[in-house]
């Protein structure tokens, strides 16, 4: 049974269809891209996962379990962790209760000395940063903050949507060299980008355009589609 | 010359130390309804009717089972812990999160009813309930203040103190001021907002209740009495900072002295008028901003 397994997935706001019968499914272990452009559906598809916005039609199984009609708190329970589109962190929180809430919210307090511990030895800025204000930290440091927090409770799957935005290609290389480590430790990943360098850490991903599927397959067949060569690397 | 001064200064002091008294019971009443507004962008226009409900817990306790109102304290803040938990659950629910007009008129409108209520079972009259520091008075230099005043003052500061080490130390304050945050990314770490916010909300409203039990051992209490007190709520959160708890407090004690000032210098009967011009002046410049009142 899959890890993620999304079949005939619609959504909509009001009488626009944002997302239109896409299907994927990835297994354990997996680096699993959503790629597609401004408006292709990629954030929703995420929150719709997590059961912020209602499935249209279609469904959403995770180890054959149905998690529509979940609420996003019993979805982040149940293992499945959303870093979401502009990183949002809580300003009036420090940076470590920002990383501290998801443990409250995991029940896991047990873990969370050890956790923080090594969300620190990840980020070590944000280790310098423990007590500062989690307003005040800049685009990078909210990236790490967001991606630490996801990771805290070591979760089945990790969703990160567009984690590269806005940052610096600098910032966004550590970003991904992270998400590099994170895999190894043997974490699955569903990764939304605009961007295809992306591709490189991906085993497989779908390609979306306008709510809809327009390829699905493995790393090296999207790297070398139509589509990804006139969009992202201007051949 | 130096003695006129100070006889002229003592009537002053005098008005200052009974507003700061006053005032902390007032504080404790505005950072129940600050809470409403700052995590789930409440305005609760019933919770004066709550610290009233809370006022007559004291007048039941002393009255017909001869306990001094100060022993009800904890079951004050239980009745209107589940009295505010009901609310929620029924009436406000729905508007969290967006302090929109029609969640104004709902809280207005269930004020109104449990000021019909109040009517129907406690009757018009003004009734009051002293503590054992009823009528004691202690003496300050040239200043007095009275026993029951200064108890509750030292009530309401150890409950606002308690508040604030609860929101800022506990796991439960933690989450609910990232709810307040932001509530979607608070639901997206494992945080249920539902259950924060109706507890959040239970402790705003069990806090009125408090304020309501100590402020009947000096101030006897009427049905309308909780109406009357929202204006002091109001302005209070509005200068203390919307949500903020410790600004709330200070801006209870800053209409204490308001209060007791324009009574000495002008007339006690007039004594909430200049806090009646302030809300004025605050509608009348800040009609939006004040709560960030949508319309639509
Ligand atoms: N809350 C909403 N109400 C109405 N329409 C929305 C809402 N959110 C998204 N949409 C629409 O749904 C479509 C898909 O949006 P979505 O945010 O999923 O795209 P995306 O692929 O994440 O884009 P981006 O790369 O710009 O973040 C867009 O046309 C958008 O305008
Ligand atoms: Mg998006």
């Amino acid at each position: 049974m899959s890890l993620l397994a999304v079949e005939g997935l619609s959504v909509a706001y009001g009488d626009v269809l944002a997302v239109r019968d896409v299907s994927f499914a990835f297994e354990e272990g997996e680096v699993f891209v959503l790629l597609g452009a401004n408006g292709a559906g990629k954030t929703s598809i995420l929150r719709c996962i997590s059961g912020m916005v209602p499935a249209r039609g279609g469904a959403v199984t995770s180890g054959g379990r149905r998690l529509n009609g979940l609420r996003p708190h019993q979805v982040a329970r149940a293992g499945i962790s959303h870093v979401p589109e502009g990183r949002r962190i809580f300003p009036n929180l420090t940076v470590e209760e920002n990383l501290a809430v998801s443990f409250i919210g995991a029940r896991a307090h047990d873990n969370a000395a050890g956790a923080l511990a090594a969300v620190y030895e990840f980020f070590p800025r944000l280790a310098e940063r423990r007590r500062q204000f989690g307003g005040t930290l800049s685009g990078g440091e909210q990236q790490m903050r967001a991606s630490g927090r996801a990771i805290m409770n070591v979760p089945k799957l990790l969703m990160l949507d567009e984690p590269s935005l806005g940052l610096s290609p600098v910032m966004s290389e550590l970003v991904f060299e992270r998400l590099a480590a994170i895999r190894a430790q043997n974490t699955t990943i569903l990764l939304v980008e605009q961007n295809a360098t992306c591709l490189e850490l991906a085993t497989r991903g779908v390609i979306l355009q306008n709510g809809r599927v327009l390829l699905s397959g493995e790393r090296e067949a999207l790297q070398d589609s139509e589509f990804v060569r006139r969009a992202y690397l201007g051949v | 010359m130096g003695a006129y001064l100070d006889a002229a200064l003592i009537p002053v002091g005098q008005a200052l130390l009974s507003g700061v008294l006053v005032g902390g019971v007032y504080g404790l009443m505005s950072i129940g309804f600050s809470l409403a507004f700052g995590v789930m962008r409440i305005v609760n226009f019933a919770h004066g009717d709550l610290v009233m409900y809370g006022m007559y817990v004291g007048v039941i306790a002393s009255t017909a089972f001869g306990v001094d109102p100060l022993y009800a304290i904890p079951l004050s803040f239980l009745l209107m812990a589940l009295l505010g938990a009901a609310q929620y659950q029924l009436v406000f629910k729905r508007f969290v999160g967006a302090a929109t007009l029609q969640q104004l008129l709902a809280a207005i409108g269930l004020g109104l009813v449990l000021q019909m209520i109040a009517q129907v079972v406690f009757g018009a009259d003004a009734r009051s309930a002293p503590s054992m520091f009823g009528g004691q008075f202690v003496l300050l230099g040239p200043l007095f203040a009275s026993a029951a005043q200064i108890v509750a003052f030292i009530v309401a500061v150890l409950c606002t103190i308690a508040v604030e080490a609860l929101l800022l130390g506990t796991r439960w304050g933690k989450s609910v001021r990232a709810v307040a945050d932001d509530i979607e990314a608070a639901e997206l770490v494992g945080l249920s907002a539902q259950t924060i916010n109706i507890t959040a909300f239970a402790l705003a409203c069990g806090l009125a209740g408090i304020a309501g039990t100590i402020m009947v051992t000096y101030y006897p209490v009427d049905p309308s009495k909780g109406l009357s007190l929202m204006p002091i709520a109001i302005i209070a959160t509005t200068i203390g900072g919307l949500g903020s708890i410790r600004g709330s407090f200070f801006g209870g004690l800053f209409c204490g002295v308001v209060q007791q000032l324009t009574a000495m210098l002008w007339n006690s009967a007039l004594q909430d008028v200049p806090l009646y011009v302030l809300l004025l002046v605050f509608i009348a410049y800040k009609p939006t901003g004040m709560f960030g009142f949508r319309t639509e």
